[in-house]
């Protein structure tokens, strides 16, 4: 067996911005606004729906917003997207349309404004490189942490600053929590059902929804260097989040040394067996990163050493996991085991408050791939109109 | 307290196969493919023994490991299955013994059966109602599924081996399948 070394599908059709044609149909919808589904009758106030929607198994345990006709007509009025559209498929050959994704979104408290980057992150979910199937399914507490770039993040205010991952109040955690909600009651997520996972996660509620501090960062943006500028979200599968405190270091190296060392630990998925490869996210503080920036202003050379830190020796495991790595392949020349197969599956990205001090480590779930995917602009349609 | 009419955010698709598809029939003369994987070696134990049984009874047996299913790997991993379906006349996929594992092992599974060819999933005992929920979530409520106890993978190989003996008749029942041509006829 060799080492597998992470190579993007080739055949997958490339993701492309869609430009929209605003179309003005108002709340009370008009032909193109039909919604298809099933209509349930409830209970309207949201304490009374909340304990429906559990019994019907929608729900996550929080309030939810009664998905009506005329809040998602609304919500899709505001937008400029057809509801039947399929924008991916789920687990189980399900499709996943803009309907579902808005009446999720509804029900989550999500604004109307978050549609496109909605869509643009159940695009990249629902690329079979992140392996949704296995994500979906596994005994591990996976879900997708999203990384957002370009100027949406200030338009919808995203957080890439204090507190970015978690409990900074705004629309991340409904935007997140709409995410759940959909893998969930579309690609059908249920712990115990059709999920196995053995513990969860508090992610498993609103996963993580950061933007990139660009203005901040030394080095392109995350989504840039992947392949799309501007507005973007990359997805990535992970199982939490896992700080680092660094209060000691002074040069990049040693940085980065600590970051990566603390990465590497061997009960993480990145050094299982049952994962022939993973990628590693990494998120550094505006402050640290400029450091390291001062020395290495090469993004490759970040991940590189990132890279070369994040590794066991294969004499720290106990035989029985040293050997089935070594059967692998992937105990190196150097007598080392790396978490990812080289140091362009480290991903980093910058963010954080600017009382520096930690990084944040995401481990995988294991061959699920992080996809970036663009968000789609609206184009008016006076603009097209003229353009044409 | 005021109701009215919400919008169901659930979807899935509405068509299912009940059927379990074609037996597997007589086995002389057939090719039986094991689909196991990388994780379960006690899967590897147990299909090497049932296959060593079907070609002396007469059949061929050929093996086909998945990988990875993303990225470059999974393309491959995708075209390769494809190529094994297409060279087998039953498929025997394994083995549903975690979580992911088992959407493998169910989504491989009906992806043979879809074919037409005979079809069966091996799980384990903890994944046996997982295994049908995905089977019926994937449009297969019907699908073969044999259960080996569990824990499983756990156990040494001398004690693997005799559960592989002990399941091989009933495996046999659950693919529909027979060892000689008079058992057919019976």
């Amino acid at each position: 067996m060799t080492i597998e070394l992470i190579r993007p599908g080739r055949n997958r059709i490339a993701p492309a911005p869609k430009p929209l044609v605003s179309r003005d149909c108002g709340p009370e919808g008009c032909e193109v606004d039909w919604l298809a589904s099933r209509r349930v009758e409830a209970e309207l106030d949201v304490e009374a729906f909340t304990r429906f929607s559990l019994e019907m198994g929608w729900g996550d345990g929080l309030p939810l917003i009664p998905p009506t006709d005329a809040r998602v007509r609304t919500f899709l009025s505001e937008n400029d997207r057809y509801p039947d559209e399929v924008i991916g498929m789920m687990p189980g050959n399900v499709e996943c349309t803009v309907e579902k994704i808005v009446i999720n979104a509804v029900m989550a408290g999500a604004p109307a404004e978050s549609l496109e980057l909605l869509i643009a992150m159940i695009s990249s979910i629902a690329d079979p490189d992140f392996e949704l199937y296995g994500v979906n399914a596994t005994t591990a507490s996976v879900y997708p942490a999203f990384v957002v770039n370009g100027p949406i993040r200030q338009a919808l205010d995203i957080p890439y600053s204090y507190g970015c991952l978690g409990g900074v109040p705004g629309v991340s955690a409904p935007i997140g929590r709409a995410i759940r909600l959909i893998m969930r009651n579309v690609a059908g997520q249920v712990a115990g059902v059709t999920s196995q996972t053995t513990f969860g996660s508090p992610g498993r509620v609103a996963g993580i929804v950061t933007g990139e501090w660009e203005e901040k960062s030394p080095w392109a943006p995350l989504g840039e260097r992947r392949g799309v500028s501007g507005n973007a979200v990359t997805s990535f599968g992970t199982m939490g989040t896992m700080n680092v405190l660094d209060t000691t270091s002074h040069s990049a190296s040693d940085f980065l040394e600590m970051i990566g060392k603390s990465y590497a630990y061997a009960g993480c998925n990145n050094f299982s067996g049952a994962v022939p490869f993973g990628e590693a996210l990494i998120a550094i503080n505006p402050i640290c990163a400029e450091i390291v920036a001062r020395e290495m202003p090469n993004i490759e050379d970040v991940q590189e050493t990132l890279w070369k830190f994040a590794s066991v020796d294969a004499n720290d495991l106990n035989a029985q996991h040293r050997d089935q790595l070594a059967g692998q392949g992937r105990v190196r020349a150097d007598g080392r085991i790396y978490a990812a197969p080289e140091p362009k599956d480290i991903l980093v990205f910058v963010a954080g408050g600017l009382g520096g001090l930690h990084a944040a480590g995401f481990h995988t779930f294991g061959t699920s791939l992080a996809q970036t995917k663009p968000v789609a602009e609206i184009v008016p349609a006076e603009h097209s109109i003229a353009a044409e | 307290m005021a109701t009215g009419f919400v919008l169901d955010p659930t979807a899935r698709r509405a068509d299912d196969i009940t059927s379990p598809g074609p037996d597997a029939g007589s086995l002389i003369g057939k090719r039986v493919g094991f689909r196991v994987d990388r994780m379960w070696r006690a899967w590897d134990w147990i299909s090497e023994l049932w296959a060593e049984k079907f070609r002396e009874a007469g059949a061929e047996v050929s093996f086909w490991r998945s990988a990875g299913r993303s990225g470059d790997e999974g393309e491959r991993c995708e075209r390769e299955y494809k190529a094994f379906l297409e060279s087998i006349d039953v498929a025997v996929v394994g083995l549903a013994n975690c979580g992911s594992c088992t959407g493998w092992t169910v989504r491989d599974a009906i992806t043979a059966a879809n074919t037409g060819l005979p079809t069966t999933a091996i799980a384990t005992a903890n994944f046996e109602t997982f295994a049908h929920e995905i089977a019926a979530r994937g449009g297969r409520s019907g699908l073969r599924v044999h259960v080996l106890p569990y824990p499983l993978n756990e156990q040494l190989k001398e004690d693997v081996l005799p559960i592989g003996e002990a399941h091989f008749l009933p495996v046999l029942q659950t693919m529909g399948a027979s060892l000689t041509a008079r058992e057919q006829a019976a």
